[in-house]
């Protein structure tokens, strides 16, 4: 049995208990956020929950064919889910992390928007790549196997499938999706790498460890520890939404992309868990 | 940033991008030879489906993860020497020497454990296939985690780029994974493997593990696959990670400044225009000069 084949074993509904007690569940790791860390911890948490919802939306978009897609079976490019948004999104990370330290007077907004491009210009980039491989180097023109007609440009794709495919290559509607997609996988992963710094910078000079670093001896700490954290977050972010895609999706034109409310709210989760822990570091004293 | 000579930083770029070029090719290269990407499903289904075959075999993870892996521990490794005063140079060298090996490592045991796991199907273990590939994917493994090593070398210590050098090669490890497999993995897959099947379709789901397992003399095996995939794949997935550098270094460098960081924005946005413009004028040029899909002749009718 192929990827293609493969049906996801549940809908695309919503469990309403289930996702009732991860509300509260996040609700309580927000309240023990505040009460260990203040108003300074609960914003970056926040801001980190914020990131975490980018990049399990954006990977939403990302048109993945997986194994099918290499051999022309499947639209789509050819690799794992989370794999691509990681490389789109850790691309844009560098970008943003770059953008906040060049500027003497960093804004957040700009390096997140510069976060963004860069994660959109590293899809847009390799999904023009796809289709002149599959273009120049095996003469296949795209086609979707899920819509009869492009969204974007009106394009039929039917007549132009190869028979016993779902498809192949990147309809212009998938390219888009890829852009977009990285644009939020930038974003967000930038966003979680700048709100933990901010709070790195702020507390860790002020930890009995650091007395004698002072707040530039601290800095490649503060910079390596929200890199780590803001690459293991995008990670997770994107695993979890890849589990939800189960599989191929072509874009946000797959029917599957209306799964998309069940990831956030088990993305909001995680990343309320997981910013609990890398901000706890800082606020516990061990 | 600001205290560095323009020219030098652009120089830089354009070295690092150099580099990306290089290692985005090797990568491929690699991949296709030591079967490492997506179209290694069909290699490890060929068996199954009764078509034993010499492909080497040794998806140990998918490619991101493991060029994450590995692009990391070389520059840990060389940070990890240059943090003991050793010259720059040769800690690069070293820990990707080192780094190479770990590689050889994972794909020895790959090969035997999924080729031994096909063995109720008939597949043999084949040494000196084991002999003979391994240390190709090896050198080509060495020349990709070089080149992207000394580019995050470059874009910490010449540019100014604030993550240190392992979390550098990690970020560029997974990005570099994510492009060689995209761009190259269809051409191995369906060009390569299925080359018996109709040039200008994708290949029929009912054709899977039917792959192509003799060559010009004798049985096919990676070597073969390397040589094929080594005239486009390679190279275009080369171009792509290498443009994907560039132009992330490029403007930063000469955008980042102007309008306090909304020149960047501003350039990036437009470039990602203009690759959307080259992709839908590909695509129509496709689908005007191709035309629709027709089902092939039967080949006894010729």
């Amino acid at each position: 049995m192929t990827a293609i084949a493969a049906k996801p074993a549940s809908g695309a509904s919503l469990n309403p208990v289930a996702s009732g007690i991860g509300i509260v569940v996040l609700i309580i790791l927000i309240g023990i956020m505040y009460a260990i860390g203040g108003q300074i911890a609960l914003i970056a948490l926040i801001g980190i929950i914020v990131g975490g919802l980018l990049i399990a939306f954006g990977v939403h978009f990302v048109p993945v064919g997986g194994a099918p897609a290499a051999m022309g079976q499947a639209p789509g490019i050819a690799t794992g889910v989370a794999m691509l948004a990681a490389g789109a999104g850790l691309a844009g990370l560098f970008g943003g992390a770059w953008a906040w330290a060049v500027q003497t007077n960093p804004d957040l907004l700009v390096a997140v928007i510069t976060g963004g491009v860069g994660g959109g210009l590293m899809m847009a980039i390799t999904c023009f790549f796809v289709n002149f491989i599959y273009i120049f180097g095996m003469g296949i023109p795209a086609a979707s196997g899920k819509v009869k007609v492009d969204p974007l440009t009106g394009d039929t794709q039917p007549e132009f499938k190869s028979q016993g495919t779902e498809g192949h290559g990147l309809p212009f509607i998938s390219f888009v999706g890829g852009v977009i997609g990285g644009i939020f996988g930038g974003a967000g992963g930038t966003l979680i790498y700048l709100m933990l710094l901010n709070v790195y910078q702020e507390v860790l000079p002020k930890m009995t460890v650091f007395d004698k670093a002072g707040a530039a001896g601290v800095l490649p700490i503060a910079i390596s520890l929200a890199g780590i954290f803001a690459v293991g977050m995008f990670l997770i972010n994107a695993v979890l939404a890849a589990y939800n895609i189960t599989g191929t999706i072509e874009g946000p034109h797959d029917p599957k992309f209306k799964r998309f409310p069940r990831a956030l709210i088990a993305s909001a989760i995680a990343s309320g868990l997981c910013g609990v822990a890398a901000l706890a570091i800082v606020f516990v004293p061990v | 940033m600001a205290d560095i000579p323009l020219v030098f930083e652009i120089g830089i770029t354009a070295m690092a991008g150099a580099l990306a070029t290089i290692a985005g090719a090797a990568e491929d290269v690699e991949s296709d030879i030591g079967s490492q990407g997506d179209p290694n499903s069909q290699v490890q289904l060929a068996p199954q489906m009764g078509y034993i075959h010499r492909i080497f075999n040794k998806a140990i993870a998918g490619e991101p993860p493991a060029w994450g892996l590995w692009i990391t521990l070389g520059a840990g490794l060389a940070w990890a020497f240059m943090a003991m005063s050793m010259n720059p140079i040769l800690a690069i060298i070293l820990g990707c020497g080192i780094t190479t090996f770990v590689q050889g490592v994972y794909s020895t045991t790959a090969y035997l454990g999924r080729t031994a796991s096909l063995a109720k199907f008939g597949q043999p273990v084949y040494i000196d296939i084991l002999k003979s590939m391994t240390t190709v994917t090896m050198a080509h493994a060495f020349v990709a985690i070089f080149a992207t090593v000394s580019m995050c070398f470059l874009i910490n210590t010449a540019l100014g780029h604030p993550f240190p050098l392992p979390l550098l090669g990690l970020v560029w490890g997974i990005a570099l994974g994510a492009a060689g497999s995209a761009t190259g993995n269809p051409y191995y897959g369906k060009e390569r493997q299925y080359q018996t099947q109709k040039f200008g379709a994708g290949v029929p789901i009912a054709a899977s593990g039917n792959i192509v397992r003799y060559a010009e003399a004798g049985e096919r095996n990676s070597l073969d696959n390397g040589f094929f995939t080594a005239k486009l794949a390679g190279p275009a997935s080369g171009v792509c990670f290498g443009l994907i550098v560039f132009l992330e270094i490029w403007r930063t460098i000469l955008f980042e400044p102007i309008g306090a960081g909304w020149g960047a924005i501003v350039v990036g946005v437009i470039m990602i225009i203009i690759f959307a413009a080259i992709d839908r004028y590909i695509e129509v040029w496709a689908r005007k000069n191709y035309g629709p899909y027709t089902a092939p002749v039967a080949e006894a009718s010729s």
